[in-house]
């Protein structure tokens, strides 16, 4: 009797109930990431290991290592991984402090919140192309307003596109006006989702507003700020179009991320194997930083207790 | 205290009208610049007040002298596949990692946060042997499927997202009166998730509308041109007008500014819900 | 219309076993109530029933035939959700008529965007559209036909999942808590409404409830629930009548069954200094038993006017007047004490029900008998009723 039981409370705990119904949900699109990110990518690192060359795709030759040799033997590798890191800092730096800064503003009323807030975000719509055309007028040597601004200030003319002591900057003005609507946003978002009756809750215990911000916003707003530095991080890595159109790498290569060097490598010296050899070094970058980071957050979890 | 309060919402108006004119004055800008008459522009005398009643002009000098709308007619073909196909297989993968455990979830999850670390710059070369060999090359079709790629993995978070949040028993309760997998899906999930499914819309509408880089390398002829790549073509070349230029920008903008004001808010609880989540 | 038969069904949640080796068979057309406080697993034993949450281990059949994986809507079951899972999105009559609408689904009303035309148009159908009618006059939603869950307050929404059940015929009825958040006035009708449901379809239901007033009305069966562990399964008599622990003789009956302590001395059975004239017919060797009464059996007379029969002093501590009935709280003993007054007060204490407005008095001594008769003897080490006649056979 009690083996019996035994024997058939196994075998209902055994059977779990397999399903193919989240496959057939989830399939297409795993195969379609499958078909047109993961093979692309295969492909590219198989090129990584070969000399192939645009002109003639189909006559590459496998050569190992060489292109990875090459590149972490040579100084404009490490240029590029240097400038990509300068426009990344910068980048997640500004639009974070600028996006924090405006969110706040936002947060509370005052007259004409709701206009400033919309023009506030609206850059983010802006399709870069455009982005590009207006901050190349403005940036104009002769008759762009940045200049016509810093001469009337007394500061003189800026080459701010030519000069390379200044593409950076240009460079990375632009991006910061395009991307921090997104981190105000988000922001925002988090500093709504704080619970009014906690802030009641706080006054009522007497806090002053510097204890009530940081016991009772900034535990609200460090997961998010956290998360957002992690994208915006990334996207930089990866961001193409803004840089690519304004300086196209320039002026003198003071512009040229990894992104860009791998275009140029492909598209303008038709280096196609070592283009993607410096693609798939700044891939790994990227999966450093995430790695990085979801150790760091990973860190604060277990430091909070359970929560987030 | 009311005077402190009174301060510094002062300050605080003060600080969101300086924030409020650097977001503005580059939109400010193209508008001012479409406005202004071209021998204006190169003479160094673009006023700061835009000539409204130049309008009419250059839009009919866009139309007629350009062929910037049909371009903009591509980018919208384009944009409205790349929602639609983002759209379906993001709603029912969101779905499945919403409410399913089984086998393999984990890392198709991770597959899909990982296709926001691709450069696309690293992925266009074999895109483009790939794309050859299939014959997509030149076809707006071939635009759809790659910007889908990058789109549908966003869509897919906002989905998610607001999916984890619609009550797991009103789908119980739709299985015990017999609806299946799919009608569920269709008849409780998707009503119940509309608004995200329109910021959704949004996201991947603009991401098919503004995408540069693959429109550029796989689009050889003029005519299939799309929004992005007509407008970057005017940049550095003197034969257009540049209030002409800054009109189409100005065309080409609108609709996205419009869309975005209005989905803003779910836009961004999706994002942020979905990438946490991640 | 199956009979249940549960073959020691468990349920873990992440290896916290809230269901342990549920053993029980329940005929069919029985309405049975799964009765128990807050957090016993009541709502987890109904979903399993229903399919939608898995079994751990063991096994659940209908009419002899397992249906651990049986899919929820091959089991033909109604169910109203404790959380009442009314879908926002459609009107009160949509949401009611659902489930007929969805038994008249073809194969291919499922494909993408032809269901919600054929939705629409089952809705409209004669036959349909006259069921949601009916069901919606004898739950008295007539009005808000048209509305949207939201715009309704709790017992309306109730109403409405309890509507969306009744509206099919299944084999089985599941209903969570049904009638939680009613007022008295229409959980008494709802409560006749259901019953009489039960009379004329003559199908199965399982009832969950934590009100032992609808547990005693409607059940044919109980199944009494404590921390996922069978206390008592029986008739509602049974049950109230011979509780098989002191569990459930605490759980069951306003005011609780009485439990009082009684020691075992030589010179006989000892409750609070007394010496009571009679005796378990066995003492199963315990040193100490709990005396267990219930309170409309107890008698109490103000002290000097006994009714001549054996009597044990007491002090009468809270008098509840309830209109028909009187219950009187008292604690044991001859010395009149202080009592503080307040929620300590009610602690300890033992109760009477007694009939009619009675004429006693917070502090004033009394005297309480009852009959040997009407006592049930429970062990104080397993809580167990002491039962003769099984003790008999084992
Ligand atoms: N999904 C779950 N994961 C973990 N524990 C759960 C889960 N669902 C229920 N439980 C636990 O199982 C126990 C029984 O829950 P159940 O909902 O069945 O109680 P109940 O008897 O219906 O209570 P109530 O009368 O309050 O509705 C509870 O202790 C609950 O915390
Ligand atoms: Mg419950």
């Amino acid at each position: 009797m009690t083996v019996t039981t035994s024997a058939r409370t196994q075998r209902a705990t055994r059977r779990r109930r397999f399903s193919w119904t989240p496959y057939l949900f989830i399939g297409l699109a795993v195969l379609y990431l499958l078909l047109f990110a993961v093979v692309p990518l295969l492909k590219g690192l198989d090129l990584s290991f070969t000399n192939t060359r645009l002109l003639n795709p189909t006559a590459g030759k496998y050569i190992g290592f060489d292109n990875y040799d090459h590149l972490l033997g040579s100084g404009a590798f490490f240029k590029s991984v240097v400038t990509t890191l300068v426009y990344t800092a910068f980048t997640v730096v500004g639009s974070l402090a600028l996006g924090t800064v405006s969110a706040f503003v936002i947060n509370r009323f005052f007259p004409g919140r709701i206009l400033a807030r919309a023009v506030m975000v609206m850059p983010w719509a802006v399709p870069t192309v455009a982005v590009v055309l207006v901050f190349r007028w403005i940036y104009n040597d002769s008759t762009g307003v940045a200049n016509a601004a810093t001469a009337a200030l007394g500061l003189g003319e800026r080459g701010w596109l030519t000069d390379p002591s200044y593409g950076m900057l240009s460079v990375v003005l632009a991006t910061v006006w395009k991307v921090t609507p997104f981190v105000m946003l988000v922001v925002l978002a988090a500093l709504q989702s704080v619970p009014e009756d906690l802030y009641e809750a706080t006054k009522i215990d007497g806090a002053d507003s510097y204890s009530t911000f940081k016991l009772v916003v900034l535990p609200f707003l460090l997961p998010t700020l956290r998360v957002v530095a992690l994208l915006m991080t990334i996207w930089s890595f990866r961001r193409f179009e803004i840089i690519w159109l304004l300086t196209g790498g320039g002026p003198v290569d003071v512009t040229t991320t990894i992104v860009i060097d791998v275009y140029r490598q492909a598209f303008n010296n038709s280096q196609l194997g070592l283009a993607a050899a410096t693609g798939m070094l700044g891939l790994l970058l990227s999966l450093i930083v995430t790695a990085v980071y979801f150790v760091v957050e990973q860190r604060a979890n277990k430091q909070n207790g359970v929560n987030a | 205290m009311i005077a402190r309060r009174r301060l510094s919402t002062g300050v605080r108006a003060l600080l969101a009208l300086l924030l409020t004119c650097l977001a503005g004055f580059p939109l400010f800008w193209i508008i001012n610049t479409a406005m202004t008459p071209t021998t204006d522009l190169f003479q160094g005398q673009q006023r700061l007040v835009p000539d409204i009643s130049r309008t009419l002009d250059v839009f009919s000098v866009l139309t007629t002298d350009t062929p910037f709308l049909g371009w903009m007619a591509n980018s919208a073909v384009v944009a409205f596949g790349t929602t639609l196909l983002s759209l379906v297989m993001a709603t029912m993968a969101a779905y499945a990692l919403s409410r399913y455990k089984f086998v393999g979830k984990g890392p198709m999850g991770f597959l899909f946060f990982a296709t926001q670390m691709l450069p696309e710059a690293l992925l266009v070369v074999p895109l483009y042997s790939l794309f050859a060999a299939l014959g997509l090359l030149n076809q707006l079709s071939g635009l759809v499927l790659v910007n889908t790629a990058f789109a549908m993995p966003v869509a897919l978070f906002i989905l998610k997202s607001a999916i984890d949040n619609v009550p797991y028993e009103l789908e119980e309760s739709a299985r015990v009166d017999g609806c299946s997998p799919l009608s569920i899906l269709q008849v409780m999930v998707v009503p119940l998730v509309a608004p995200s499914m329109a910021a959704a819309a949004v996201i991947t509408f603009f991401d098919g509308w503004n995408e540069y880089l693959f429109a550029t390398t796989f689009i050889r002829d003029r005519s299939s041109w799309v929004g992005s790549t007509g407008l970057a073509s005017f940049i550095g070349e003197f034969s257009t007008p540049l209030d002409t230029v800054f009109s189409a920008a100005l065309v080409f903008t609108i609709p996205a500014i419009i869309f975005f004001l209005l989905m803003q808010r779910k836009i961004v609880s999706g994002l942020t819900a979905g990438s946490v989540k991640g | 219309m199956p009979t249940i038969e549960f073959d020691q069904v468990s349920k873990n949640f992440a290896g916290n076993t809230v269901i342990k080796g549920f053993d029980a068979t329940v005929a069919d057309k029985e309405f049975l109530v799964l009765l128990g406080p807050s957090g016993c697993g009541k709502s987890t034993m109904l979903r399993m029933i229903a399919g939608l949450t898995d079994i751990s281990s063991g096994e659940l059949r209908f009419d002899g035939v397992a249906v651990n994986d049986l899919e929820p809507k091959k089991r033909n079951i109604a169910f109203v959700f404790q959380s009442y899972a009314l879908y926002p999105h459609m009107s009160v009559r949509a949401n009611i008529g659902f489930p007929l609408v969805m038994d008249n689904f073809k194969w291919w009303h499922h494909i993408p965007l032809v269901g919600g035309f054929a939705r629409r148009a089952l809705m409209k159908r004669g036959d349909i559209a006259g069921e949601i009618d009916q069901v919606a006059e004898m739950l008295e939603l007539t009005d808000y036909l048209d509305r949207r869950p939201k715009a309704l307050s709790g017992g309306q929404r109730q109403r409405v999942a309890v509507a969306r059940s009744l509206i099919r015929e299944p084999a089985l009825y599941l209903l969570d808590e049904p009638l939680s958040n009613l007022d008295a006035k229409l959980r008494t009708q709802m409560r006749a409404e259901i019953s009489a449901l039960h009379d004329r379809v003559q199908k199965s239901f399982v009832y969950v409830t934590h009100d032992q007033v609808e547990a005693m009305t409607m059940g044919t069966r109980i199944i009494v629930l404590n921390d996922g562990v069978v206390q008592q399964y029986g008739t509602p008599k049974e049950i109230y009548d011979r509780p098989a622990n002191t569990f459930v003789a605490r759980f069951i009956g306003s005011p609780p069954m009485n439990l009082v302590p009684v020691t075992f001395t030589d010179r006989g059975a000892d409750m609070f200094g007394n010496t009571l004239s009679f005796a378990p017919p066995e003492t199963l060797g315990e040193q100490a038993m709990q005396l267990g009464i219930r309170a409309e059996k107890v008698r109490v007379h103000a002290a000097g006017q006994d009714d001549g029969q054996a009597g044990y002093p007491a002090q009468i501590v809270t008098v509840e007047n309830l209109g028909a009935e009187t219950v009187v709280g008292f604690k044991f003993g001859s010395e009149p004490h202080d009592f503080e007054v307040g929620a300590r007060a009610s602690r300890d204490l033992f109760y009477a029900k007694l009939v009619g407005d009675v004429r006693l008095e917070h502090g004033q001594m009394c005297t309480v008998s009852f009959d040997p008769g009407d006592v049930l003897w429970y062990s104080t080490e397993s809580g167990e009723l002491f039962d003769s006649t099984q003790m008999a056979s084992s």
